[in-house]
């Protein structure tokens, strides 16, 4: 089991890795559907030995939200605003993919530092959810288009959802359902606003948003 | 102890419930009213339970979920003032708003609700002592005053909006791994899911939860809390939002929301404080942020031009004071507690002033508005008198906050502190004064136009934050003075308080 989990962890890797080197949006959002359909499976498998009903809940949840609704809600946003790509980013492609190495390095490290014992024993979650968490910042920075700092957003919730799940003590069921409908309706809100943007800027081109200065 | 019990219940779902209302009512002017007598009810029954705390101690509900400690019944009576104050303004704002036909009906419903629900949420956050309802509670707050920003779509609107979004849900996103990494300190406890992440369980245990894990988590926190609160550099979003939203909600945003997030940095100092074996580290950086916020925004505030954007920068500056007065410890403690209560009722008025002289004059921008005071002496007279309090003149109440910061940090011999804290509200002082002289005296280029109708609300609205500000200033209640006393020393601990006992100025 404990062999499964650590490709489930890589392939979680190698999906932030993709997520940096591509520039067609309908790509990242399936990358990043993909990344939420495996943390499911990971919530899932990460406590075979004491499945709950709790957990099964949360798993599930995870899997709807991350793997098919918030893909869903960014399509229609992508669809709305006729965009297919992400133009000049603020950091070329391959050079990201060269930060997102970088960044990976830096997770091992970190991993290896903070005295985060993993409840599952495998050493790998620590640094999959640093550099999950990374990479989403990544996109937040790196990138000009708005739909992709959302994704970056999407992203750094996937992050904090696999330290949370799979090294940090039990959370009340109440505090993680609460936590998960925030970042529904964060998502949600922020499909809006960027309707809105493109209705009042005929682009979504967050650095050509600069009407406010000073 | 009953009553209480139902009457915070019934603060925190009243809010709640009436802000569906609003949104379903047919007009916007019936919804403004509903949504005003909503915050009064509101207010009165939050009042119920505060005079509980104050006399059998703290209300708890929800089996210890939600709790009502001197510390957040104290926060909790600030917002109720704002939120009372702000809703009365708002009325008589989009009022006018609505007569101008500069906003439409489901505008003005839509605000209603989402005023309502942003009340509801502050209000959850004060009342959580569970940690990760905290942060669900300031997250909803984050996503419902969202649209409060663009409740007037425009471009720049717009734009501010998207800033705060997603500067703030990043920041977010770090007070919420902070908060797991709080949960996975207290692994060694071995506390049931129930209570691990219960602040008063976490306060009581602190010795024993894993030091190098809390202090990663306060950093997070500390981030994360601190962008929503706007303190430098996590700040950028602020400016934006304050100008671009309504006056009635830039009022709300200083007068409470930054203040609310503090208060979720102030509920870890003391666990961090206790977990690390009181070495002042949370307070250093505590102190390091506050100095940085006071010092970037005297900078900015030199050269604005727009007067929404200078009480934005203003806001900064004393959420960075605060900041300051919480890292001192002992007095600073006890002073950036009176001081969050100055700054909302001194912030909240200038923001109201702000608006009205905007909607006389058509615009924010400095050069253009001129003659205020005798355009409309209630509302120049008001915006005068709240700017000569935020930049500290005697007699005002946020004059003596100040001066007890100054004197905390004096006392600790922290001397470049004290400097480079004079040299920044100095900055701020004669910046402000040259802003302002012109801004109520100058005489108008456009002449005298008419004074707009007096309402007898709005000279309310500026007489009692300013009798309040001008009382606190010069005599302080005994009953003030305890309930802050307790309040401090909620945050101090115990080794603290007998250097807050017998404070007041």
């Amino acid at each position: 089991m404990i062999e499964f989990i650590e490709i489930l962890l890589m392939l979680l890797i190698l999906f932030d890795l993709a997520l940096l080197g591509v520039s067609r949006l309908k790509t990242c959002i399936t990358i990043s559907s993909l990344q939420g359909m495996l943390l499911g499976i990971f919530t899932v498998l990460a406590h075979t030995q004491g499945l709950t009903l709790r957990i099964a809940l949360i798993a599930a949840a995870a899997f709807v939200l991350k793997g098919f609704l918030f893909p869903r809600l960014l399509g229609r946003s992508i669809r709305e605003a006729s965009v297919s790509l992400e133009l000049e980013p603020y950091i070329g492609y391959i050079p990201s993919v060269i930060a997102g190495l970088a960044l990976l390095g830096a997770s091992l490290w970190l991993g290896a530092k903070l005295p985060l014992s993993s409840a599952i024993g495998i050493p790998l979650v620590v640094p999959a959810a640093l550099m999950t968490f990374f990479t989403g910042l990544f996109l937040i920075i790196a990138r000009k288009n708005a739909l992709t700092q959302c994704l970056g957003y999407i992203i750094v919730e996937n992050g904090i959802y696999i330290i949370g799940v799979a090294s940090v003590v039990e959370i009340p069921m109440l505090v993680e359902l609460g936590i998960l409908l925030d970042a529904s309706v964060a998502v949600l809100v922020m499909g809006v606003a960027i309707y809105h943007i493109n209705r009042e800027f005929d682009h979504i081109e967050t650095d050509r948003l600069d009407t406010l200065k000073g | 102890m009953y009553s209480a019990e139902t009457a915070l219940w019934c603060a925190l779902l009243a809010p709640f419930c009436i802000g569906f209302v609003c949104t379903a009512l047919p007009g916007a002017r019936i919804a403004l009213r509903v949504m005003c007598g909503c915050m009064f009810a509101t207010a009165l029954a939050g009042c119920i339970a505060i005079q509980a705390v104050y006399k059998t101690g703290p209300v708890r509900l929800a089996s210890g979920w939600l709790f009502l400690d001197p510390l957040s019944a104290f926060h909790y009576g600030v917002l109720l003032l704002v939120f009372c104050l702000s809703s009365v303004y708002a009325l008589l704002y989009f009022g006018q708003e609505l007569r101008t036909g500069r906003m439409d009906r489901r505008q003005g419903r839509l605000f209603s609700g989402l005023w309502c629900f942003a009340c509801a949420a502050m209000t959850l956050v004060l009342l959580s002592n569970n940690l990760g309802i905290m942060w669900v509670g300031i997250e909803a707050t984050t996503l419902v005053t969202a649209f409060l920003i663009c409740i007037q779509v425009s471009r720049q609107s717009v734009e501010a909006t998207w800033k705060y979004i997603i500067i703030c849900s990043v920041g977010m996103a770090f007070a919420f791994t902070g908060t797991l990494l709080i949960g996975a300190s207290a692994k060694g406890l071995q506390l049931g899911s129930h209570d691990v992440l219960l602040w008063t369980v976490l306060r009581d245990s602190a010795c024993g939860l894993e030091p190098r894990l809390i202090q990663a988590a306060f950093i997070f926190l500390l981030v994360g809390y601190g962008t929503k609160a706007g303190l430098a550099p996590m700040h950028s979003w602020l400016p934006d939002a304050h100008t671009q939203a309504p006056s009635p909600v830039s009022a709300l945003f200083s007068g409470f929301l930054l203040s609310t997030a503090m208060y979720c940095i102030m509920r870890y100092i003391p666990l961090v404080e206790a977990a690390t074996g009181t070495t002042g580290w949370s307070r250093r950086l505590m102190i390091g942020f506050g100095m940085f916020s006071i010092l970037i925004a005297a900078v900015f505030i030199v050269s604005q031009k727009n007067l929404k954007r200078f009480l934005a920068y203003s806001s900064i500056e004393h959420i960075g004071i605060i900041a300051l007065g919480l890292g001192l410890g002992g007095v600073g403690v006890f002073a950036a507690l009176f001081h969050t209560l100055n700054h909302a009722v001194c912030k909240t008025l200038a923001f109201f002033a702000a608006g009205r002289l905007g909607q006389l004059f058509g615009t924010y921008e400095l050069r253009e508005i001129k003659g205020a005071l005798h355009r409309s002496p209630v509302w120049g007279g008001g915006l005068f008198a709240a700017i000569l309090a935020l930049i500290g003149v005697a007699p005002f109440s946020l004059f003596m906050s100040e001066f007890l910061i100054l004197k905390a940090a004096m006392d600790s011999s922290l001397f470049l502190v004290s400097a480079l804290l004079l040299a920044g509200l100095g900055t701020v002082f004669i910046c402000a004064l040259g802003y302002l002289l012109p801004l109520c005296w100058q005489q108008s280029p456009h002449g005298n136009p008419d004074r707009g109708v007096f309402i007898t609300a709005e000279a309310f609205l500026v007489y009692i934050p300013l009798i309040t500000l001008l009382a606190l200033g010069l005599w302080m209640p005994e009953s003030l003075q305890s309930i802050l006393r307790e309040a401090a020393h909620i945050i101090s601990g115990t080794t603290t308080a007998s250097a807050i006992a017998g404070i007041g100025p």
